[in-house]
């Protein structure tokens, strides 16, 4: 079985974001990226499905330099295969090009599975793995918390979540693309040494873009949220705010 | 994946016949490993450890396995995890077998290796350290925030700057809210005997002691080594003034290992080279007994026992009296080898928690005042002194914190 | 002439309406009013009787009748909607940033040449073009996006708009149509549902939650809030990763993939306020706070906050709570 995990990259929250003098775009020297965290789960997934079924797994990265970095955790991870897709800055968070752009590559290697995280957090424009499973004509499910695949290989049954804990179970023909909502299990701790190892011993596949592009949407204006704060602010040290707080319980009858 | 799977994973993981053999080959060629084999199986190491009674292969049970070719064994064991790196066993080892850094780290480092039995909170802090330089997973760029409001200047050295004192701050004592007051404190001391320093800022990194090198994230640390090196490259100082033991215990004892010599001071011993200078600014009494916890990292690893306690001796008023357990045979906090992280994982096999003693310890003594030197031991031991109702009996202070105030400091903080 | 059709995809469950229709329903009125728009409320289902009698804001609500339309297969949906979209010449597609929605937008996008916008929170019409406002970046970003030509595909935030004005007084004309497209053989197929285990407390029935957050940071810190619920009658709930580490059953998750609730207080500790999780508790009555960011987003809808530290916090309000008891 093969399967392919589309890993991303997003600025990371923890930094500061910094918006750019275009006024409808990140800094590109200021954005610090991290794996979109689904795509994390979708590569735990992966390879649990690996280690199940003895599967190939093939983890694409998508973005600048720091996508190599990520190829080498994953390979540390497991992962048999690094595929390197790069995509200029302003087009990151494009994915009706990323998918244009990675369909043709795709098609031609013949994957069972394709894994990648049903949301990201930077995503403006439709998810990339539903558009992924239009343009390679595959059915599609999002959402998706484990998959088990059947022994012909033809059949994936998946867990898909809605609000409350329910879950539904879907049968999905395979070959099939799944947007990963979490796996199984949390995704796995790989030592520094072993990615630094993966690192120096590397080997990437680039990905050549063709020419034909499609543009989803962009916006006109990127905004630093204001905190509108509506939140009327207690102060005062941890003593007198305690006191407040029963004083608002003590008026609502909660204490 | 639950502490509790450990077991059944590593049985159907194929751990290798030979694994014995490859465990032990790599550690014997590491400085100290040799020792392992010297081992008279005194049991003294799990006599001694405060977490003994928990485990089912304490240290020598440990080495008798190995022996035996049966790591597989240990593997399958709860006991590494248990490990709070209070380094008692290696203190007191009669051959000297290097016990906490090469037989715990390295069996954990196996076991990291192949991904089996990490507990989920440990692996979030190394993954927050590898990546933000900092177990918390606070921006590097924060760093410094906390001097903002010092209330003196904290000059930040730059590349070709030079001081005689370069103040490695920590990753407690930068971000951790309930450090920074003490860092802050220090920072008031250093000004107020005009010390020529400077901190390193955002530049600086964990220096990896606490969570790394006990750890076994061998990579973890050199990768921490690698960047914090080269920015003491960059800037130029005569010796490193240390805030938090952990850190002392890395720069001053692993950092050679690895290629880079620093004259390195904890600040208590900084400060007790300055007594009479101290003396001659204590303008405030604190009128308390008090009783100093040793912390492990400043005594057992590197034998420092009077600095601190030299320094709360230039404070007037002060009644020092020891605990029972004091100097080399102190009681962990139980904070150490990144059990920081552990305290559920612990709990759930132990069920006597080592802060909770160690207070209790304190408050018998007729102390009003558990001071300490090392930041892990304000929140644990603050903690224990809440849940063991000795609120309002007894309080923890940073040594630190006490010297600022004595010498009149901490007006508007 | 360009179309002026809005067309709400409506989300419902065992014959009832779900709350995210009724608000993607408000949101198309608000443009509806202004422009002269028309609003379509759009239902794909196997049996549409308790459906039609909805007093909806829509100027029609068209049914889809289909046994495969029954349970919820989003194979069956993406193969139904296109056509039916078309056939209704809608310009503005409403969809929930849902579960459900998030896997229709890209096929369904795709094959009406649709330009998609996720996570919408504001939406107006200016002339011919349409702007839209989304939160991203876990709320931290805010996008305006201008669709000027073309049908526009809207992933709408659940909580955005008010629901109530999603109804009104008088049901409005319904139609029921059949598939345009043989439903027969997909390549999903709905098996079942798994529901929750509910052995656990029903978090929608406590009238007070404290919520932990990642700020709680350890699952012996809990036992802490666990202490401050008892002391004030009510349960802990938290959010996401909370639960992913394992240190509450899932059944005890707040937010977009967990429970939606409405307690008379929300204590929120150490929780930052992202939109997933927002979802399921912004209804709460009195929302406080607590989180040492203070550029948190919780704090837009919090009523009161602090910035103190939660795990100095905790453990003195329990204490004083326990005091309130002996007046």
């Amino acid at each position: 079985m093969k399967i392919a995990v589309l890993l991303r990259q997003v600025p990371d929250v923890v930094e500061e974001l910094v918006i750019a003098e275009d006024a409808r775009s990140l800094a590109e020297d200021d954005v610090m990226y991290i794996t979109n965290e689904a795509d994390e789960h979708a590569l735990e997934e992966a390879l649990v499905l690996k280690a199940r079924h003895a599967a190939r797994v093939t983890a694409i990265g998508v973005g600048g330099e720091e996508a190599k970095d990520a190829l080498a955790a994953a390979i540390a991870k497991g992962a048999d295969e690094a595929v390197f897709v790069p995509v200029p800055f302003e087009h990151r968070g494009d994915n009706h090009r990323l998918a244009s752009v990675l369909a043709p590559s795709m098609k031609a290697a013949g994957y069972d599975l394709i894994l990648t995280g049903v949301w990201a957090a930077d995503q403006l424009d439709a998810g990339l793995a539903g558009l992924l499973g239009v343009r390679l004509s595959l059915p599609y499910v999002g959402g998706v918390v484990s998959v088990a695949v059947d022994a012909p290989g033809t059949k994936g049954t998946v867990r898909k979540e809605y609000p409350g804990g329910r879950l539904a179970v879907l049968e999905v023909g395979l070959p099939a693309v799944l947007g990963v909502q979490s796996a199984e299990q949390p995704p796995r701790y790989v030592p520094v040494s072993k990615v630094a190892q993966a690192k120096r011993t590397l080997q990437l596949t680039e990905l050549t873009e063709p020419t034909v592009l499609e543009m989803g949407v962009r916006p006109t204006k990127l905004l630093k949220s204001d905190p509108i704060s509506r939140a009327e602010m207690l102060t005062g040290d941890v003593s007198q705010v305690a006191d407040q707080i029963v004083r608002l319980l003590r008026e609502r009858s909660l204490v | 994946m639950s502490p509790e799977s450990i077991s059944l994973e590593l049985e159907t993981e194929g751990v290798p016949s030979d694994a014995t053999n490859a465990f032990l080959s790599r550690i014997l060629k590491l400085p100290g490993g040799d020792q392992l084999l010297s081992c008279i199986q005194c049991g003294m190491c799990s006599g001694i450890c405060p977490m003994g009674y928990a485990m089912d292969y304490g240290p020598r049970r440990m080495i008798s396995a190995l022996r035996a070719g049966r790591i597989e064994d240990v593997y399958r064991s709860d006991a590494i995890w248990l490990c709070v790196a209070c380094f008692n066993c290696t203190y007191r080892c009669p051959v000297g077998v290097p016990i906490t850094d090469r037989l715990i780290a390295g069996l954990r480092e196996e076991l990291l290796g192949r991904g089996v039995g990490v507990p989920a909170e440990m692996q979030a802090a190394f993954e927050r350290t590898s990546r933000y330089g900092n177990p918390f997973g606070e921006s590097p760029r924060k760093r410094d925030a906390w001097t903002k409001d010092a209330g003196v200047d904290v000059p930040v050295l730059r590349e070709g700057d030079s001081a005689e004192v370069l103040w490695w701050v920590g990753c407690f004592g930068s971000y951790n809210k309930r450090n920074q007051k003490d860092t802050v404190a220090l920072a008031r001391i250093l000004d107020a005997l005009g010390v020529d320093f400077g901190i390193l800022g955002s530049d600086e990194r964990c220096s990896g002691d606490l969570r790394c090198t006990s750890q076994g994230e061998e990579g973890l640390f050199n990768a921490l080594y690698q960047h914090n090196a080269a920015e003491l490259g960059k800037r130029n100082f005569k010796q490193v003034l240390v805030g938090d033991p952990h850190a002392y215990n890395a720069l001053r004892k692993e950092y050679p290992r690895l290629g880079t010599t620093l004259s390195v001071h904890h600040y208590t011993q900084f400060l007790a080279d300055r007594v009479s200078d101290l003396a001659r600014g204590m303008k405030k009494e604190i009128t308390a007994k008090v009783t100093y916890h040793d912390a492990c990292c400043l005594g057992r690893r590197n034998g420092e026992y009077e600095a601190p306690r030299d320094v709360l001796l230039t404070i007037p008023g002060i009644r020092l009296v020891e605990m029972p357990r004091n100097r080399e045979n102190a009681l962990c906090c139980g904070g150490g080898g990144g059990a920081n992280w552990l305290d559920s994982f612990i709990w759930q096999r132990t069920r006597v928690p080592l802060p909770m003693q160690r207070v209790q310890e304190a408050a018998k003594t007729g102390a009003q005042v558990l001071a300490i030197s090392c930041p892990l031991e304000v929140p644990r031991f603050e903690d224990a002194i809440k849940t063991s109702g000795l609120e309002g009996r007894l309080e923890v202070r940073e040594i630190s914190h006490m010297v600022a105030e004595a010498l009149g400091l901490l007006g508007g903080y | 002439m360009t179309s002026r059709e809005i067309v709400v995809v409506a989300e419902h469950a065992a014959g009832e309406v779900s709350d995210i229709t009724l608000e993607m329903l408000a949101c198309a009125r608000e443009i509806a009013h202004t422009v002269g728009w028309h609003v379509t409320c759009l239902f794909l289902t196997d049996d549409p009787k308790p459906l039609e009698a909805l007093p909806l804001a829509s100027d029609q609500t068209v049914f889809v009748k289909d046994p495969a339309l029954g349970p919820p297969n989003p194979a069956a949906y993406a193969r139904v909607l296109p056509h039916v979209l078309k056939d209704l010449s809608a310009r503005l597609v409403l969809l929930g940033n849902t579960s459900t929605g998030i896997d229709l937008a890209g096929p369904v996008s795709e094959a009406l040449g649709a330009s998609v916008v996720s996570g919408c929170v504001g939406i107006r019409s200016a002339g011919e073009q349409l702007l839209f406002t989304s939160r991203l970046c876990g709320g931290k970003l805010v996008a305006q996006t201008e669709v000027r030509e073309g049908i526009a595909l809207a992933l709408v935030m659940p909580g955005s708009w008010n629901r109530e004005a999603g109804m009104r007084d008088a049901v409005p004309p319904t139609g029921v149509r059949v598939s345009p497209v043989p439903l027969a053989t997909l390549p999903v197929r709905f098996l079942e549902f798994v529901e929750p285990k509910m052995e656990d407390v029903d978090v929608r029935k406590v009238p007070v939650l404290i919520a932990a957050g990642r700020g709680v940071q350890s699952k012996e810190n809990l036992a802490n809030v666990e202490a401050l619920a008892k002391e004030l009658g009510g349960a802990v709930c938290a959010t996401r990763p909370i639960v992913d580490q394992g240190w509450l059953p899932r059944t005890r998750q707040i937010g977009r993939s967990g429970m939606t609730v409405k307690p008379r207080l929300y204590l929120a500790l150490g929780v930052s306020g992202a939109p997933e999780h927002v979802e399921g508790m912004k209804d709460s009555e009195l929302i406080v706070a607590v989180n040492t960011d203070p550029g948190a987003p919780i704090f837009d809808i919090a009523h009161y906050g602090t910035t103190v530290d939660l795990l100095d916090l905790v453990p003195v309000l329990t204490e004083r709570i326990k005091g309130t008891r002996g007046d």
